[in-house]
Formats: C-alpha cells, structure tokens, sequence
C-alpha cells in the first residue's frame, strides 16, 4: 500500500491546480456571454410561453445564452432575500414583491440601470418610469434601478348569472363607490332569500396574507379621498384630517361588510390565490382583485364563462367616488433589476434593452393571454388589447394605462413597504371586522404603527 | 546563567514533540497521515455545515436592536405563548397517548398486527400533503367537517380556522395525529426490551394489571420515556410544517410559533436578522434541554 506523503499531497494539489488553470479561460469566456435570470410564475402557462420565447429570440438575435429560472411567487420572494444576504446573486431577477426593489435599493444593493431605461423614456408611461427609481440611504439619492417590465391594475370581477339569479342587472349597477359595492350587499340578500347558503355578496381580501389586502384598502383610501397620505416627496401626512376620515371610511367598509357577513368567512385566511380560486368556486358575487388572473385562468378551459358570464369593470365600469369624479387607480410595476455582485452585467443590460423594446415588450404580454399590462401607452392601441369581442381587455387597458394612475406609495417612500409587509392596514380591517373595534379607533391604531414604521426610514 | 539559557531555547521543540506525541498516539510513520486524511472531510463537512451556519447564525442575531425590535412585535408576544402551549400540550398528550398505545399494541393475536399497521399509516404518508388536507376539511364554508355536521344534524359548524384558540387547537391535534404513530413506535420496543422473567416474576407477585404497570414497567420504561419526551420537544420547537399548512399562521398571525414568525420575518418583512433573532430567542429553553437530555444519554446507557 502506499503511503500518502505530503510532498505526494502537494504534488497532487499542483497538478490540480494547473488544470484549473488550463481550463480558466474556456470557462470565463461561457461566463462572458452567460447572464442567470429570475423570474416569477406565470398564473397561467402563457406566461412562460410568453416568457421562453422572448428569451429565445434574445438568444438568437445576440448569441449570449440566458440561464432562465421561473420560480413560483412565494419562493421567489424567499430567493431574493436569501441572495441579495448572502451575496450569491444572479445577472438579473424580477422584482417579486415588487416592492424589493425600493426596500434593497435603501440598502445600496442594486446597479443603477438608468441607462437602460433610457433606450426607452419615451415610450414608458408617467407612472412606470415613477416606480423604477428609490431612494438610496447609501449615496444618499434617488437613483433608477428598476427597468419596467409589465404592470397590474386592481378591477373588479363580477358573476353576471349571480347577479341576475338575484334579480337584478350588471347594467343597472351604480356608478357611485359606496353604491357600487352596497349594491352586491343587495345581490346576496336576494340570493339568501331563494335558499342559497354560501354566496355571499363581496369577495374583500380582509386577510392579514399576501399583496391582496393592501391593494384592496389603498383602492377604498384614494376612492375615499385619502390620496395624499403619502405625497411625492415622500411625507407622511396622518395629521390631514381628509387622509383620516378616507382611512376610517375605509377600514369601516371593509371590516364592516366582513362582520356584517357580506364576506366570506373564510376570506380572513386568504392568501393571494385563494380570492381566485374562491371566486371560481362561486362563493362570492364579486373580487376586487389585481390583474386579469381570475378571467385568463379559465379562459380555454371554459370559454363561456370568459366571454359571457365574467365581467371585469376596469374603465368604464370602475365605480367613481361618492361625489361622481374618477378615482385614479393604483398600479403595481413589475421590474427587471440587476443586483451588485452580478457576474455579467453586461449581458443582464443587453437583455434589458432588449426586452424593453416595445415589439418585445407588448408580444410578451400579449402572449400571457393579458393578464398583465403593458408600461407603454402607445401599445395599448393594439388590435389585442382594443379586441371588440374581447369583454375584458379594453377595459383593463383602459383602466391601468390610459386612465388616470399613480404608482404605490412605497415608490415616494420605503417605509410605506413595511406598512404593506407588516399588514398593518389589514389589522385595521380585522379589528374592525372581528375585535369589535370603532373604525376611528382601528385606524388610530393603525397610524400609530405608521409612525413607529416610517421612524426607522428617516433619509 | 548560560545553562538556564539552554533549557529556555529547547523548551518550545520540546513542547512540540509532546504535543505531537500526544496526537499520533501509537500512529507511526504513514499510518498517522491515513488517519488525518480520513478524518480531514469529516472536519470539513462539520466546519462547512455545522460549525459555520451555527456561527453565522449566532452573529445574525447578535445585535441587541433586533431583540427590542422583536419584543415590541405584539405578534411575538402572542407567538410566544402559543409555542409554549404547542409544546406543553403536543408534547405531553402525545407521549402519553403513546405510552398508553404502546401497552395496547403489546397484546398478542394477528389482528393486533394489523391494527399496528393501519395505526402507523398517519406517520408514514407525507405530511405536508396530510396537513393541508386537514386545512380544507376544516374550512369553514365547504370543508368536509362542517358539511357533515350540516348534513347530518343541520348544524352550522364554526370556523375553525377564523378563532386563535380552534385553529391553533386544530394545529396541535393534527400535531398529535401525526407524530402519535412514531412515538408508540420507539415506547413499544422499549416494552419488548424488558425482560420477560421480570414480567413473569412479577406477575407471580402479584403485580398484574395497573400496579404491574406502575411497579414494574413505568420504572423501567422511565428513562426512555423522558428522553422521548425531550428529544420530541426540541423536534418540536423547530417544527415548521403543522402551523404553516394547517392555520397559516392565522387569523390574522395569532398562531404563529417561532419557527413559523421567524420565517415570515426573514421572508415576508424581508429583514432576515430579526427572523434569526425570532428563533434565537428560544436557545435559553432549547440549551437546558439539550443538557438534560445529554445527561440522561449517559446515565441511561446500560437501561432500556
């Protein structure tokens, strides 16, 4: 037998090292033209259809390889955090929430990506281009490191055959707020009345999980009047006795319509699939809820329900504040960013610009069946989106892009994504919902813990 | 002077050769650089996935500002008095339910047998796919649960998973129907260990039935029994699947544990320090019981 030895260890040890060596170039040069890539699951398939296809055809048109991982949403989120922690990052991922890319751009984690955005300005709306920039606590100032990708809007979905069964007609809706919703109060009381069980009139997100609830509370704050809650500058304005009164309008809704059994009871469990999939089983009349998942989910497995039974109100059909005027509608931007300590950043920009050119950029939504929107105006004339047998597209596009909207609040200042992440708004809702809570005294509550939150982000 | 000078120089070579000595042992020559090869990667593998995430660990929650952060979470708070009823409660229903079992499953006969077998299916299929069944059968619109109840005897059942106290019930019984199985498992062949002369004396004594029990079989399974209860206690503090599955925390984070907080602040709230420092915050209950437990291995060595 031999023995080892150590100059035979260190022998050993040299001629490994020489073909490591040996090899380097071959492998930097795979490394020059390879960039790794998140992205989120689709809802449905089309969206990584969509997806493969604008890689591939990146791929081809550059001869740069892209190493594509779609990750579903919640463990997307994990990944993110977990990478940007450890450092071991990929060339470009999505932003899933899309609040990580304000919450890490505070922390300096981000390549700025500003030239990126720039092959494009132009064609970006108003709103995209506001949530592509964060403030950095590190250089102190805002700076572009997010490149707009696609966005969401929150409609409404709406049971035609429930409404009618109670007797009544979509076309008779009210176009007021509190009329709008209060009529789905009445939809429900009918349907009680011929015996059935378990539908109720209003699928609210009164849930303490996911992105729904937030979504739904901003939609009843601005539509109440409490848009300025957070102005551009990034102020928190508590002390504004209209910003007050929205919030306690809203919390009182929202938990109200829940004690008062207009909600699921499950709903308080929800998490961001379960308002689809309870709105599929037909246990309520309506869902405010983001993107158009809840339709295309169903669309080729059953058509008749897309084309004749779903009705999605986004513009015209989104109801108008209590005094009769519009209500600008949130959305949510969906970015590209390339972390620090990328290894090619190079390719992660080219695949940018790419992506963003606006053939690219409006098939690949356009492919994923349109539950997501476009970030730039002018593809919202496109025969997909202005379909006239589509019932739900013109709408959505209507409402999302052409509409008035205004980026999330997180956008003008971070601490409004802890706000979200802490679900401070849903407690609000539930306290008033289940605790027995006054809504002035839920809200309270909630602006308290506001301030202990927007504290920690002083600039 | 010169000579004290000559012992200080070889002072450190002689340091070294005893040291040397007392590493190789009786290893001679290439015997001793085999040893240190074989024992190179399990070095290795205990520095890389031991010694460094529990390091890494430690030092991600070793800022004092996370624990004031933690404990003015009201959700903490609330988390740390379920973990505690989960553990008081899953622990010990289940070791004694086990203890119970674990003498019934002793009888003889072939459907004894069979009845094992079907007793243990809850702990061998997988549990995640089990918990969220549970989860749908306790909904409370179209669960299974509560339209049984409303078929049968037209009762509206609750929402079980819409109160703090039923769903975080819920969790500790699905707990116990899961791990139940396990534990009967390792206390039944701690009874078939016991020697069967000592059984049989006994039962000549006298000691049949319940005081048997007590006077011969509880002593000897005593042992085996704490270090069951401890081992599943520290399982158990760590233990992830049951809440996130079956209450997801909810309604409105009241049944969290500190595995499942811990989780959702690293994650969800994206500070992964003050979820580190969620968990952290149960060493001074998880250190104890490692030392207990660790004593009770050595003393407990030649017993049952």
């Amino acid at each position: 037998m031999a023995y080892l030895s150590r100059r035979s260890v260190l022998r050993g040890s040299t001629a490994l090292a020489a073909t490591r060596l040996l090899a380097a170039p071959h492998i930097a040069n795979a490394a020059a033209t390879t960039a790794t890539v998140w992205f989120a699951q689709g809802f449905v398939q089309d969206e990584d259809v969509a997806l493969h296809k604008a890689v591939d055809d990146y791929e081809k048109a550059s001869g740069n390889k892209i190493e594509l991982s779609i990750i579903p949403f919640a463990p997307l989120r994990q990944k993110i955090v977990s990478a940007i922690t450890s450092g071991v990052v990929p060339d470009m991922m999505t932003s899933t929430p899309n609040e990580v890319l304000q919450l890490f751009a505070w922390q300096d984690k981000w390549v700025d990506v500003g030239d990126v955005v720039e092959t494009q300005k132009a064609e970006f709306s108003e709103t995209a281009l506001q949530a592509a920039q964060a403030y950095n606590s590190v250089t102190k100032k805002r700076g572009v490191y997010g490149v707009p990708l696609r966005a969401a809007v929150v409609p409404c979905h709406i049971w035609r055959p429930l409404v009618e069964k109670a007797g009544l007609r979509i076309e008779d809706l009210p176009k007021t707020w509190d009329a709008y919703f209060d009529f789905f109060k009445k939809v429900q009381d009918n349907l009680r009345k011929q015996g059935e069980r378990k539908v109720y009139g209003l699928g609210f997100q009164v849930t303490a999980n996911g992105v729904d609830p937030a979504n739904l509370f901003n939609a009843f704050l601005i539509a109440h009047g409490g848009q300025d809650i957070v102005t551009k500058d990034g102020k928190l304005h508590l002390d504004d006795p209209k910003v007050r009164q929205a919030a306690i309008k809203a919390a009182g809704y929202l938990g109200g319509a829940y004690r008062d059994g207009y909600v699921p009871p499950s709903a308080i469990n929800w998490n961001d699939a379960d308002d689809n999939n309870a709105f599929h089983a037909k246990l309520m009349v309506m869902d405010v809820d983001g993107t158009l998942s809840t339709e295309v989910a169903v669309k080729e497995k059953h058509p008749e329900w897309y084309f004749k039974d779903m009705v999605t109100h986004g513009v015209p059909g989104y109801p108008n504040d209590n005094a009769g005027k519009p209500v600008p509608s949130f959305v949510g931007v969906t970015q590209g960013m390339i972390p620090k300590g990328a290894k090619n950043v190079t390719v992660a920009k080219e695949f940018l610009k790419h992506f963003i050119q606006p053939k690219v950029i409006g098939e690949f939504v356009e492919l994923g069946l349109g539950r997501w929107l476009p970030v730039m105006p002018s593809l919202a004339k496109s025969p997909f989106w202005q379909d006239p047998k589509d019932p739900h597209l013109r709408g959505y596009v209507q409402q999302g892009l052409l509409g008035p909207t205004i980026p999330d609040y997180y956008v003008f200042n971070l601490a409004m994504a802890e706000v979200r992440s802490q679900h401070v708004w849903s407690m609000a809702m539930i306290d008033v919902a289940k605790e027995g809570l006054k809504p002035d005294a839920a809200v309270d509550k909630a602006f308290k813990r506001n301030e202990e939150i927007f504290a920690k982000y002083k600039a | 002077m010169n000579g004290t000078s000559a012992v200080d120089v070889s002072r450190p070579a002689l340091r070294r050769r005893a040291l040397s000595r007392s590493l190789r042992g009786s290893l001679k020559g290439g015997e001793y650089t085999w040893a240190v090869a074989f024992v190179v990667p399990y070095v290795a593998v205990f520095l890389a996935f031991v010694a460094y995430p529990v390091v890494y660990g430690l030092w991600m929650g070793s800022d004092a500002s996370l624990y004031r952060e933690l404990f003015a979470d009201p959700i903490y708070q609330s988390s740390v008095v379920n973990t505690a009823l989960y553990l008081a409660l899953g622990v010990n229903v289940k070791m004694f339910l086990a203890l119970l079992l674990s003498g019934f499953f002793m009888r003889p006969g072939w459907w004894m047998k069979v009845l094992l077998l079907i007793f243990v299916l809850p702990w061998a299929v997988p549990q995640i796919s089990t918990f969220i069944s549970i989860h749908w059968m306790l909904n409370g619109e179209w669960g299974f649960l509560n339209n049984v109840l409303y078929t049968l005897f037209h009762v509206e059942g609750p929402h079980w998973l819409n109160n703090r106290w039923t769903a975080l019930g819920a969790v500790i019984v699905s707990h116990i129907w899961k791990w139940t199985p396990f534990w009967t498992l390792i206390l039944l062949a701690g009874r078939m260990a016991i020697p069967l002369e000592i059984r049989d004396t006994a039962r000549v004594d006298g000691a049949t039935g319940l005081r048997g029990f007590v006077h011969i079989t509880f002593p000897l399974l005593a042992n085996l029994y704490l270090i069951c209860t401890l081992l599943s206690t520290i399982f158990l503090l760590g233990d992830f699947n049951a809440v996130t599955f079956v209450s997801g925390g909810g309604p409105a984070n009241q049944t969290h544990v500190l595995a499942t907080l811990g989780i959702r602040d690293a994650f969800e709230i994206a500070n992964p320090r003050l979820g580190v420092a969620a968990v952290m915050s149960a060493l001074p209950m998880v250190i104890p019981l490692v030392i207990i437990l660790m004593r009770k291995l050595r003393t407990s060595e030649v017993q049952v």
